[in-house]
């Protein structure tokens, strides 16, 4: 079940990770190369989720090749050719309201947002699945500390914490990944935690703390591996979340600050023009929809792949 | 949204009163001519009827009108309280509680200004019957100098000294120094029950302050924490008016679905923060609507912490400024509507100075200042001078759309002539803190009404003992030192004839302008739109909401 | 049982003081503060912003400040809101049935939708009306909420005039036709992403159920499949869903905001919004209170239920 979180709209829909102990299926010990091999091949045969790995090699190419193939610049100011629709002239897709490309600006916004999401999403996974693995590994007061924190934590809404912790820094690209990693990493780490302490009492593990391996060789040698797969699904997951939670920022006022495009605060800035010139708001959203729906089917797919109770079937 | 912006969105101020009255200005510059200019008005019904809807982008939360409160709080409060005198759309004050206006023609005031005598008129009740004296008015001001009272503000109170109250209608009292800002402070004091008030324990936290009484031409009807707030007809009003039964406030936090629901006709009135520059041509076509771009009392300027390096060389700001669009600025991203101005005061204001030197964007000449100052171009194109990058913040609230297409094209010229500005925006809860006040800004890009109500003293602005940074009292976030100012602003708050006090105000303007602490953009139009049906709506730079008169309002049958 | 209840209870009051102290201290630390609302208006100087912040006791060194708010707060006394000095439970108690129509109205129609879709995606695996569901669903889930409601309200309200712009009722009018009226647009667009997630979980869950050994029984006993997923399996698989309705308590705050503030409706996500733009500190605590508390109660009732639900589970 999904640990319960006062997040707004977007919980992660997770089968994996119970907030208690989740039942224990049997099955045969875990061989990396085995399952790697069924992985890629069940994924394959998910179409949806190649379509939305496609979608998003497409964003990211657009995104890192477009802006040196674009006649225009996504920061110039052409102050006489505002509003000007999408093939309606030299720039294919219109400009903005103080006449900036806007093909180039959604490329440009679209590293923003695409680094944003990926960057916050390895913040948030490194961070929680660190503390998860110690909570999980040591159990006892230290786990329940942690996990304790963690709680604490998710008590938290989402929107306090951007709203607060965006008062302290000043908004820029790197304290706009660290707020949106902050309201991301505990729920990977509750995951995490649960994923550790099931699979610290199984055979392979136990063998390796009866051979005198040291704590941090099983923790990262051992454990890490085996409960990467919903780790993955989630950082996918995490990455769609961390773009939609960007608009969402930009929407509030703590965005990326201008001139400076990202898809949120292109969509934000387009709200008043939604009837004068739609497709200011029409594009950044399309854009926004388009990652953030290629990310979901990429977890969904990556899931139904790495899940090892489907190895029973 | 985010409409947790406190600044009034931008707009038009009409160049001539005259033409507004007349309709006579062209499309975008003036009132949009609707039948209501050409044809005689319709007189008002005999008894109240019919409501308003005004929308509003903030939710009036203060009800107190001596508490701390902002604009939005105000609107409500003309409609519920009156003070001594108001002050109409031509600066003019008009008796409201007080009989009559006491100058020093009719003898209220005294030649030196130190002593005070009011009468008071004897007609008025309160919303619950009880009769109003002059013991009210003393209970105010006492209340505002009250220690444990959390008043708004202190200025000019302050100075209040030996109330005496004669008989119920007379009161009177002593200043401890001529004050001549006072009547206009005054004109914003709004009286408060004594009867009510008195009894509670805790005046900050009375029952009174969420069920005001008041004498004003609409009574408290109740309110929906969130939603709106009612009000309804004060039948026993001792004025003219009210013509309408009800009145509702509505909140409506995003501008955009404001304009939706003014669209719609869903609201009848746009309140604060009105109707945002992109919407304007789009309002102008909706049928059955008037939309007006009337004057505001706020000037739009980028104001520059003087304690900073790069602002201290006067070259530096006079080439900021000649390397301005203001007319791009104006016409393009404001729609044309507000007026360029030099001075920090409107237009309509008595002492307004009209013969400031007029920018001229010439970034030509801007890099010849900067040459000849000893700006080189360094790294990056970017100017420096003895170890100091011509490079600096530029903030304001974030959230503010239009504002940020200002800072953008300002960002992009400036870059032309090897300026490096960073736009930083915050929200205004962090903004307007601290980091305003303290003075920890490189330059900001705000709207300020800086007169003290309808009265152009700017003391706290502009005096060398107003910087909070360095411990003064006012808020002279700038930094600005300026013995001549100080002098020029003493002798103006002393000064009680009006016409003396215009020309030490211009020559105020004309320094201002010449150390050039701020550049100044335009003065601010508030694009607000009515029902062309709903007569009575006047806007007026003297007031800080144009719910002002709605008193006054009525429907056209 | 009990010995483990207590023991949660006792971690959750732990958690609810930890909540409270970092919520504190994160609140009063961040720049600015309630009274840069009143830096801008006419006539305001830097002496009064001094004596106000004074009279409210903001000037007071923060351990100070916090023990005040938390002695008040055991005494049941959770302060009052700085802007319009009401207690701030009425505040919240006044804002609370707005976003519980909101909320409990898109809930109901999620689930009634959700449920629909996911049963028959489950039952019609890979067919394309399960295409359309999945991919409909993933859509839903990724478009930005302000940007769908304001579209909405576009088409719905100014073009087609079907429906009102926002607000909760037409102002003089307090029938319950009104108030239908104005819920349909905003229960719409927070049913959206609702929708998605019930109609997936529905689904995985329906999926799993009938994978198992029982149903494979019943069917090769000769009943047909479909009888069997609807009697049987639809029944267990609705029992972790109802687990999950009560884990959308907690979002009871949030979840609701950005429709909320593009439908004009006074809710509890819109009072955050507010509290915290205006650094209402004693609202915002209170509704920070509030959502702890409602999270932590619905995590208990979560694992409570789970346990109750599936014996396989060891409560430790």
């Amino acid at each position: 079940m999904t640990p319960a979180s006062a997040s707004t709209e977007l919980p992660l829909p997770s089968r994996e990770g119970a907030g208690g102990a989740g039942p224990q299926v049997g099955g045969s010990p875990p061989v990396a190369a085995r399952r790697a091999g069924r992985g890629v091949r069940r994924f394959i045969r998910h179409r949806l989720a190649l379509i939305g790995f496609a979608t998003i090699v497409v964003l990211a190419l657009a995104a890192a090749l477009g802006p040196y193939l674009d006649p225009f610049n996504d920061l110039h100011i052409d102050i006489l050719h505002r509003f000007a629709p999408p093939f309606s002239g030299p720039h294919l897709l219109g400009t903005d309201q103080l006449g900036r490309d806007m093909l180039a600006r959604l490329e440009m916004a679209g590293r923003v947002s695409l680094t944003v999401g990926c960057a916050a999403m390895v913040l948030s996974t490194i961070t929680g699945t660190v503390i998860g693995v110690l909570a999980g590994y040591y159990g006892g007061a230290v786990g329940a500390a942690l996990m304790r924190f963690v709680d604490a934590m998710l008590c938290f809404p989402s929107i306090f914490l951007l709203l607060a912790l965006a008062a302290f820094v000043q908004p820029s690209l790197l304290s706009i990944t660290v707020i949106i990693a902050a309201t991301g990493w505990m729920e990977v780490a509750r995951l995490v935690e649960a994923q550790i302490r099931s699979l610290r009492d199984r055979d392979f593990a136990v063998a390796a703390l009866a051979l005198g391996a040291p704590d941090r060789t099983i923790m990262f040698r051992e454990l890490i591996p085996n409960a990467v797969a919903p780790i993955v699904v989630a950082s996918t997951l995490n990455v769609a979340r961390a773009i939609l939670l960007e608009s969402y920022i930009s929407f509030l006022g703590y965005g990326i600050q201008p001139p400076v495009p990202s898809w949120g605060n292109m969509l934000n800035n387009a709200q008043e023009y939604l009837t004068t010139a739609p497709w200011l708001a029409i594009l950044p959203g399309a854009a926004i929809t388009l990652a953030v729906t290629g990310f979901n089917f990429l977890g969904d797919g990556l899931r139904d792949a790495l899940d090892p109770r489907l190895d029973v079937r | 949204m985010p409409t947790t912006s406190w600044t009034p969105a931008a707009g038009h101020a009409i160049p001539r009163r005259a033409a507004l009255a007349l309709g006579l200005s062209a499309g975008a510059w003036g009132v949009r001519p609707g039948r209501a200019a050409a044809q005689a008005t319709p007189k008002p019904p005999a008894k109240p009827t019919g409501q308003v809807i005004v929308g509003l982008s903030q939710e009036p939360t203060v009800f107190n009108p001596l508490m701390p409160h902002i604009e939005v709080d105000q609107g409500v409060h003309w409609n519920l309280f009156n003070p001594l005198w108001g002050v109409d759309d031509k600066g003019n004050f008009t008796p409201q509680l007080a009989a009559e206006v006491p100058t020093v023609q009719n003898g209220g005031i005294s030649k030196d200004g130190l002593t005070w005598k009011i009468k008071l008129r004897p007609d008025v009740k309160w919303h619950d019957g009880a009769p109003f004296t002059a013991d009210d008015v003393k209970f105010t001001l006492e209340l505002i100098n009250n220690p444990h009272f959390r008043a708004y503000s202190r200025n000019g109170h302050e100075l209040v000294s030996d109330i005496q109250v004669t008989s119920p209608t007379e009161i009177g009292w002593r200043m401890k120094k001529a004050y001549a800002p006072y009547p206009s402070i005054l004109s914003w004091t709004f009286i408060v029950p004594q009867h009510i008030l008195a009894k509670a324990n805790d005046p900050n936290t009375a029952p009174f302050n969420n069920a005001p009484v008041g004498t004003g031409p609409f009574r408290w009807a109740e309110r929906m924490a969130g939603d709106h707030i009612t009000l309804v007809a004060n039948e026993h009003f001792f004025g003219t008016g009210p013509y309408l039964e009800r009145l509702v406030f509505r909140y409506i936090p995003d501008l955009t679905v404001l304009f939706t629901q003014f669209q719609t006709g869903a609201i009848d009135y746009t309140g604060i923060q009105g109707i945002t520059a992109d919407h304007y041509n789009q309002a102008i076509k909706i049928p059955g609507r008037k939309v007006t771009a009337g004057p505001a009392a706020f000037v739009e300027s980028i104001t520059m912490n003087l304690g900073r390096p790069v602002f201290q060389d006067p070259a530096v700001r006079q080439a900021l400024y000649a390397a301005m669009d203001k007319d791009s600025i104006i016409k393009a991203i404001y729609y044309g509507l507000p007026t360029p101005t030099e001075s920090f005061l409107p237009r309509q204001s008595w002492a307004f100075n009209p013969d400031l030197p007029k920018q001229v964007y010439d970034p030509a000449k801007a890099k010849q200042i900067l040459d000849q100052a000893g700006w080189k171009p360094g790294a990056g194109g970017i100017r420096e001078k003895n170890g100091v990058r011509l490079a600096f913040s530029n903030s304001t609230t974030a959230g503010n759309h239009v504002r940020e297409q200002a800072q953008e094209l300002l960002q992009q010229t400036w870059r032309d002539i090897g300026a490096d500005m960073q736009i930083k925006n915050m929200p205004a809860a962090v903004i307007w803190g601290d980091y305003y006040n303290l003075s920890q800004y490189d330059s900001v890009m705000v709207g300020q009404d800086e007169m003290t109500g309808p009265d152009p003293d700017v003391t706290i602005y502009y005096s060398s003992k107003a910087i909070p940074a360095k411990g003064g009292a006012g808020l002279n976030t700038m930094q600005y030192v300026n013995p001549k100012v100080d002098e020029l602003l003493t002798q103006g708050a002393e000064t009680l004839d009006q016409s003396k006090r215009a020309a030490i105000y211009r020559e105020l303007q004309t320094v201002i302008r010449g150390d050039l602490p701020m550049l100044t953009i335009f003065q601010y139009a508030r694009i607000e739109g009515v029902k062309d049906k709903l007569i009575g709506y006047r806007p007026s730079v003297y007031v800080s909401s144009n719910c002002w008169n709605i008193g006054q309002w009525y429907w056209a049958t | 049982m009990t010995a483990y209840l207590l023991r949660r209870l006792g971690q959750s009051l732990l958690l609810l003081w930890i909540v409270s102290m970092i919520g504190f201290a994160v609140l009063h630390l961040a720049p600015g503060g309630p009274l840069a609302q009143f830096t801008l208006t006419p006539g305001m100087t830097q002496a009064d912003l001094a004596r106000i912040a004074h009279q409210m006791g903001l000037d007071r060194p923060l351990p100070l400040q916090y023990w005040e708010w938390l002695r008040h707060m055991l005494a049941g006394d959770w302060g009052r809101s700085y802007r319009d000095n009401q207690p701030v439970l009425t505040v919240i108690g006044g804002h609370l049935p707005a976003t519980l129509e909101l909320m409990v109205s898109s809930t109901l129609l999620a689930v009634v939708l959700g449920t629909w879709v996911g049963v028959l995606g489950a039952l019609r695996q890979r067919s394309l009306f399960d295409y359309l569901a999945t991919v409909g669903a993933m859509v839903a889930l990724s478009i930005p909420t302000f940007w769908f409601g304001l579209v909405v309200i576009y088409a719905f309200s100014v073009k087609l005039d079907w429906l009102p712009v926002g607000g909760m009722y037409t102002i003089g009018n307090g029938s319950f036709a009104d108030y239908v009226h104005h819920l349909i647009a905003p229960a719409m667009v927070l049913a959206l992403v609702t929708v998605a997630i019930w109609s997936r979980y529905m689904r995985s869950s329906m999926l799993e159920v009938s994978s198992q050994d029982y149903v494979r029984t019943a069917v090769a006993k000769g009943l047909p499949r479909r009888v069997v997923i609807l009697r049987h399996a639809l029944r267990n698989a609705l029992l972790p869903m109802i687990t999950l309705a009560g884990l959308q308590l907690p979002t009871l705050l949030g979840g609701a905001l950005v429709t909320e503030t593009v439908f004009t409706w006074p809710g509890m996500g819109r009072l955050y919004l507010d509290s915290i733009g205006y650094r209402d500190y004693p609202v915002i605590m209170g509704l920070l209170m509030f959502t702890a508390l409602l999270v932590l109660l619905g995590n208990l009732g979560a694992d409570l239920l789970y346990a109750i639900y599936d014996p396989r589970i060891r409560l430790d």
